[in-house]
């Protein structure tokens, strides 16, 4: 009986950290919104706009983990797909479908990301112990690195 | 990369498996990123929504035109 509560309260604590995390940036993005816009946000709206965001990503989270799961009910002749465990890109662009621009600028974000992921892994790929780059290059590296 | 505010992928990563119904659900690095940006917009949709809510020009803003607001940003999530 004391494990099933001390579980709850583990439960419970996790929930807390993550809410906590989540007001967290919220605060952060409302700041930028309050210089960008010349306004204050009360606290209680923070509070209230990070309690929304919170509940959303129940939403988001059983939508995508549907998402996946039913990419294997389709009818293609060819072969049967497997239902997916894992959440990709497409999915989260599911989510995204209510509003055109939203949709549009998702994927735009989606392509962009990736094109960085490439470039990133490209550069892992060159060796390290290529002593004979040119100086040129290492410049490159410098002024094109992210921070 | 970004200057600005954001969702660390963990925390993403932490909130949508607090909700996964099956433990095998996993989620792409690449996906964990555009969940990060769509949290982003959510948050400063709601946050702007808010601003423009205010008819007056007051300096606070308050929970009242969060209410006026949170309908059509739901519908449009």
């Amino acid at each position: 009986m004391e494990e099933a509560e001390a579980e709850e309260q583990q439960r419970f604590s996790h929930r807390q950290r993550l809410k906590a995390a989540v007001h967290y940036t919220v605060g952060c993005l409302c700041q930028e919104v309050a210089l960008d816009k010349q306004v204050q946000f009360s606290k209680q709206t923070i509070a209230a706009i990070s309690e929304v965001t919170f509940r959303q990503c129940e939403n988001f989270a059983k939508d995508l983990e549907m998402f996946a799961r039913h990419s294997g009910d389709c009818f293609c002749p060819l072969r049967r797909h497997a239902k997916r465990s894992t959440v990709t890109t497409e999915d989260v662009k599911l989510l995204a479908r209510r509003s055109n621009s939203l949709l549009k600028y998702i994927t735009e974000k989606n392509e962009e990301i990736a094109q960085l992921n490439l470039e990133r892994k490209a550069k892992k790929k060159r060796k390290p112990e290529d002593e004979n780059r040119d100086f040129m290059e290492l410049d490159a590296d410098v002024v094109g690195s992210d921070s | 990369m970004e200057e600005a505010s954001g969702f660390r992928k963990e925390l993403v990563s932490k909130l949508l498996h607090l909700h996964f119904r099956d433990c095998k659900t996993k989620v792409s690095g690449d996906a964990l990123q555009l969940m990060a940006e769509l949290l982003r917009i959510f948050v400063l949709a709601a946050a702007r929504g808010v601003c423009q809510a205010q008819a007056e020009d007051l300096d606070v803003v308050d929970v009242d035109q969060l209410e006026k607001v949170l309908p059509q940003l739901l519908l449009d999530f």
